[in-house]
């Protein structure tokens, strides 16, 4: 891709994930949630891999690390169990309603879902999208 | 002229079952007030449809996510097959 559309993702990236995560962080107190932000953080990595070539992308994001976010989705999948079976009865709820600091539980079920979320469609990218490198070899 | 027809039609069933759903959603249910009035000093989340999601109905959340992690998994295993079974070759 052409130098507007790198210098444009350069900037846009950090600001989307920034939005992505203050929509999850969010999510009991306005509009959103874990999985519209999940879904944010992890469109932040598709304009990456639009806008980059493979090796610029490998730089960064290697085969290996994708591979480890496999552990992270599912060690979040644990907690949002946990919390959801086990500290259930209102052992956190910090309660001042319309402060970020409230809504017991909910804030870090947010969190862990937006990172299963997030975590899961950067696989599901990186992997549809290695086998189009692997297959073509051209930039696109 | 047979496609203008079928989507006449289909444009027609949906209007039928457009205002059929219009009636339903008049009608208020002891769930729906139960939400609506408690969900502020029940859950403390301002956003009531996040509370039904996280908190009311938590266990259904949670089967999304499996869902979708599920999926990843799948998705995972099929686009690395490769690589994997290149890997059990090694071992």
């Amino acid at each position: 891709m052409d130098a507007i559309i790198k210098t444009t993702t350069r900037l846009l990236v950090p600001l989307i994930m920034v939005f992505g995560f203050y929509v999850s962080l969010h999510g009991h107190m306005s509009p959103g949630g874990g999985f519209p932000g999940g879904v944010i953080l992890a469109s932040a990595f598709l304009l990456l891999v639009i806008a980059f070539t493979e090796k610029e992308v490998e730089k960064h994001f290697s085969e290996i690390k994708i591979g480890d976010l496999k552990s992270v989705a599912s060690i979040s999948l644990l907690g949002i169990v946990l919390l959801e079976v086990i500290v259930r009865p209102d052992i956190l709820h910090l309660q001042t309603p319309l402060t970020l600091w409230s809504g017991g539980v909910t804030i870090f079920l947010n969190l862990f879902g937006a990172v299963v979320v997030a975590s899961g469609l950067v696989i599901i990218v990186y992997s549809l999208v290695k086998e189009e490198w692997k297959s073509k070899k051209s930039k696109w | 002229m047979k496609k203008t027809i079928s989507v006449f039609v289909a444009i027609g069933f949906f209007l039928i079952i457009l205002t059929a759903v219009g009636s339903f959603s008049e009608q208020k249910t002891e769930v729906q007030e139960y939400y609506t009035k408690n969900a502020i000093e029940k859950t403390g989340s301002a956003n009531i449809v996040n509370a039904i999601v996280w908190d009311f109905r938590s266990y259904d959340t949670l089967g999304e996510e499996t869902v979708l992690f599920t999926a990843i998994i799948a998705i995972f295993l099929i686009a690395h097959k490769k690589s994997i079974a290149e890997k059990k070759e090694d071992d």
